[in-house]
């Protein structure tokens, strides 16, 4: 029979190599399309719009659209998601009407990205008559990342003790001072990683934007959020399955997807330094 | 004047409190004694409303402060509360700086005043015998204090919306015996201008401290008294059995 420690030294070496597959993956793909796309990533591709029926010139426009989608579906999402989420913690109690608040927002962040496409088109393109628009883009993407929003705010608020709420309301503070005064900006570290993964999740986004706001070949930058724009993602999958000219586009997708890759980590370090800095303000002890 | 007239009251189906009267003098510091769950902890939460935040509960009987009914319907909790200031079991400081968590009661009363707001800050450590330990420091976070001075902070800080009385949650359970001391000398010297009810486990600190004692079991008062007398000569023979350490 093995002796205890050396079923505990198996145990530790089969944990260790595991986590290490899952870093070996992560770089591999990262390596893959940082050794493909590297080469076409240059001052020109990332300024100019593509060109020769989308076989040359860069994706300008593409990173602009993105940035436009980003900020939009936050202005969104933010908003409404960290308040349902004060209204679901702070608020609302345990009744019925919560959990089945509740309930429905863990649904709606099951159903299919491109239902929320499909429902976007219906909705915000068609019945509200905003086009295929930034605005509708927003709106379908802003729904998308809307239960995460809700659920990392929920997250953050109950991780907060009832030690500060009581010690708030204890000196005359109503509710809302408490919330806005203490608990919110307590919570502002830990509600931030929700923008993050939101972010991150709306900056890879292709189904909902497909019918809402994407488009195939637009190299004129937005001028309101009623035009439509590229956006990375969709423009990735064009090229790679629909350019005229596949294997000349071949490294353009690369570059894309590198760029793609890029702006989702700038933006969590951005956040990261963010949480980093208010999260020594409001440390607990 | 503290009152509480037939005070009963419920967590759900569990009555917690049993058919309650007692009177709390103006500038006295009254302790409440008793097991763990005798309900001395839940009477004394009665005073500031704070069981309000504990859904499922319910009160009977009254309870007034200088005559006025608190749980009148034209009575606004927050204003309430301004008047009965409350230190709980564990001291639990803003995650801000030591100026603003004795500034926060006058802030969120609407207080706009800055040199009203650093005075009563001042005027507030110095009545929690903090001043003289902090006064270099009053930007630093007040998660840099010691455990007795936090607690001392929650006092300034609930001192500073200058309520007229004090309740205490266990203040000192939580502390060090040389902190403990300091916020029992700083029990005396706040007894001239507040009304101080004090819960304690701790029956020597009951006894240093208080004018007069309550001594709860199983949610009745059990015994009401000049503290000398409850310590020396209780006029029940539960009193006395838990007194002396034979129960609890």
């Amino acid at each position: 029979m093995m002796s205890k420690k050396t079923s505990q030294n198996i145990a530790f070496w089969v944990f260790r190599i595991l986590g290490l597959v899952v870093v070996a993956i992560l770089f591999w793909i990262l390596g893959f399309i940082i050794y493909h796309g590297a080469g076409v990533i240059n001052w020109k591709f990332l300024t100019t719009a593509p060109t020769d029926g989308m076989t040359g010139g860069g994706i300008f426009p593409a990173i602009v659209g993105t940035f436009c989608l980003i900020v939009g579906s936050m202005v969104v999402a933010f908003p409404l998601g960290v308040m349902s989420a004060i209204y679901t913690t702070e608020y609302a109690g345990n009744g019925k009407l919560v959990r089945f608040i509740r309930i429905m927002t863990n649904n709606l962040g099951s159903i299919p990205s491109i239902i929320f496409g499909l429902f976007g088109m219906a909705l915000f393109v068609n019945a509200l008559g905003f086009g295929d628009s930034i605005i509708a883009g927003s709106f379908t993407l802003g729904l998308l990342v809307l239960p995460l929003v809700i659920r990392t705010t929920e997250e953050a608020l109950k991780a907060i003790p009832d030690s500060f709420r009581t010690g708030s309301l204890a000196l005359g503070a109503t509710k809302l001072q408490t919330i806005r005064r203490v608990i919110l900006p307590m919570a502002f570290p830990n509600i931030t990683t929700g923008l993050i993964l939101s972010i991150g999740r709306v900056s890879g986004e292709t189904a909902p934007i497909l019918f809402t706001v994407a488009a195939y070949f637009l190299p004129k930058l937005p001028t309101s959020i009623y035009d439509q724009v590229m956006a990375l993602p969709y423009h990735l999958y064009v090229i790679a399955t629909s350019g005229t000219d596949l294997e000349a586009t071949r490294p353009i997708a690369y570059g894309t997807a590198l760029v793609l890759i890029i702006i989702v980590l700038l933006m969590n370090l951005l956040a990261s330094f963010l949480r980093r800095h208010f999260g020594k303000k409001v440390k607990t002890n | 004047m503290i009152e509480a007239k037939n005070v009963n009251f419920y967590y759900g189906d569990f009555h917690a409190l049993k058919d309650i009267n007692m009177t709390m003098e103006t500038n006295t510091v009254t302790a409440f004694i008793g097991p763990s769950g005798c309900g001395k902890s839940t009477f004394l939460r009665l005073f500031n409303r704070m069981n309000d935040l504990i859904p499922g509960t319910r009160l009977e009987g009254q309870c007034l402060i200088d005559g006025e009914d608190i749980y009148a319907k034209s009575l606004r909790v927050d204003d309430l509360r301004k008047r009965v200031g409350m230190v709980f079991q564990k001291p639990n400081p803003f995650p801000k700086s030591i100026f603003e968590n004795v500034a926060y009661g006058l802030r969120v009363n609407g207080v706009k005043d800055r040199a009203f707001i650093a005075q009563r800050v001042e005027e507030s450590l110095r009545g929690a015998a903090l001043w003289d330990e902090v006064k270099d420091k009053l930007k630093k976070s007040a998660f840099e204090l010691s455990g007795g001075q936090q607690q001392r902070l929650c006092i300034a800080r609930a001192l500073a919306v200058s309520p007229s009385i004090l309740l205490m949650d266990e203040p000192a359970s939580a502390l060090d015996p040389i902190s403990t001391s300091k916020v029992e000398e700083l029990i005396h010297s706040l007894k001239k201008d507040y009304t101080i009810v004090i819960v304690t486990h701790n029956m020597q600190q009951a006894a240093r401290v208080s004018d007069k004692t309550g001594f709860f079991m199983l949610g009745e008062l059990v015994e009401y008294n000049d503290t000398k007398k409850m310590f020396l000569n209780p006029d029940k023979v539960q009193t006395q059995n838990y007194i002396t350490g034979r129960f609890g």
